[in-house]
């Protein structure tokens, strides 16, 4: 898990890393730090201190990296959309070629793992940044946006003569979105994966019909 | 007559009073934010002395809750009826109930504003009185579905999270006046997890 690594320390010392390497470090760690305490305490909570302190980093290091609280979160929040996205496109390319519902299939299964093993990163996503306040909801908004981009990169084979509206895309992925956020605030993010087959069912239906989305989920 | 005023009572006074607060911070915070919105600005936009305000409301906290949940029960009780008046068909009520719910964005932009984009990020109470908000949508449609018994349970989770993010959306770009206009895609979205329900929805919209 990426925000455990980012917590590690680096030796003490003489080290002979770069400058510039530690700052990059100091600065994944900080926003680990931030993410685990958002997940752990809520927003309020999360101070500077706190941290500077789960990431090792001292108080003066932090103003070094972000101006103020508000500008962590929104550099942990863009870095977490930044990892989702890198993981749905990796997932879009790997089943490059493979039928459409089969993209989806591992594109949607992508997503559920991540925020499975993630917890905190889908706490972040998908309910703070929400509640955040209009700077935030402005990048969940793109995010979600650039997400619904992706999708249409991918070519749904339209059921007879019908083809999917404009806001049928935009309404499954804030649809999905929405329907997570829940369940995470439900304190079921762990089991998040149990719910592929009904997502995949629910992207599938919609371009496809609810019997044909049926017939491919239930063959595997 | 010393006065041509006519004669109000005093409850339709002081409940027109809490109805012009409620109005007021609505339009206020759609216009600029929860944040940014203050008493003062708020007792000047409705015309009320302050003291009516605290006299009615905790504080502004109070008020902007107080004004949410009234339109969410609104909003829930028009799509309702619609559903109601529609008669058995489930596919023709949740139509008719999506129409009656695109209709009210329309006629109350400010409120549903208020609502469906505030009320997330205004305060922890807030965000509650939304999500509860979402849940009873989820539990209407529910009931509403066609023969949903094969269905997962999340299906109108995500159905009324995907039509909420499109109003979202919709009044974000400042054109929740133009809502009625996505009667066809959304109906055809709200129906597509059902099976044995046309995929191509004829809504025959009115105007």
């Amino acid at each position: 898990m990426d925000a455990d690594r980012g917590i590690e320390r680096l030796p003490r010392g003489r080290h002979g890393l770069s400058p510039e390497f530690v700052a990059q470090n100091q600065r994944r760690r900080l926003i680990s730090g931030l993410t685990q305490g958002l997940y752990e305490v809520g927003y309020q909570k999360t101070t500077v201190s706190l941290i500077g302190r789960r990431a090792a980093v001292s108080k003066s290091d932090f103003y070094k990296h972000f101006g103020s609280k508000d500008d962590c979160f929104v550099a942990a929040y863009d870095a977490a959309i930044e990892r989702i996205r890198g993981q749905l496109v990796a997932a879009c390319e790997k089943a490059d070629g493979k039928a459409w519902s089969q993209q989806m299939s591992e594109t949607i299964e992508a997503l559920l793992k991540l925020f499975a093993t993630e917890p905190a990163l889908a706490s972040m996503v998908l309910v703070e940044g929400l509640r955040a306040g209009r700077g935030v909801y402005d990048r969940y908004q793109a995010a979600i946006e650039s997400f619904v981009e992706l999708m249409r990169q991918t070519e749904p084979p339209s059921a007879e003569g019908t083809e999917a509206p404009e806001a049928t895309d935009e309404a499954i992925v804030g649809g999905i979105a929405a329907m997570l956020g829940r369940r995470v605030l439900a304190g079921e993010t762990e089991q998040l994966t149990e719910l592929f087959p009904e997502i995949l069912e629910f992207v599938l239906g919609a371009y496809l019909g609810a019997e044909e989305a049926r017939r491919i989920v239930s063959a595997g | 007559m010393s006065s041509t005023r006519p004669e109000l009572s005093r409850e339709f006074v002081a409940g027109h009073k809490r109805r012009r607060m409620m109005d007021a911070i609505a339009e206020l915070t759609a216009e600029q934010g929860y944040e940014a919105t203050k008493i003062a600005d708020i007792v000047r936009r409705a015309a009320v002395a302050r003291k009516t305000l605290y006299d009615n409301f905790d504080g502004k906290e109070d008020l902007f809750l107080s004004a949410v949940s009234a339109t969410m029960t609104e909003m829930r009780v028009v799509v309702e009826e619609a559903c109601e008046r529609s008669g058995a068909d489930p596919e023709a009520g949740i139509v008719a109930g999506l129409e009656a719910l695109l209709d009210f964005v329309a006629e109350h932009p400010s409120a549903s504003r208020m609502c469906m984009v505030e009320a997330i990020s205004a305060t922890p109470s807030s965000a509650r009185l939304y999500d509860a908000g979402v849940h009873d949508f989820v539990e209407l449609l529910q009931k509403s579905a066609p023969d949903r018994a094969e269905l997962p349970e999340t299906i109108e989770e995500s159905l009324v999270g995907g039509v909420a993010w499109i109003l979202q959306l919709q009044i974000r770009k400042g054109d929740a006046e133009r809502a009625p206009e996505l009667l066809t895609e959304l109906s055809q979205f709200l129906l597509s997890p059902y099976p044995g329900v046309g995929k191509v929805v004829n809504t025959g919209r009115r105007k």
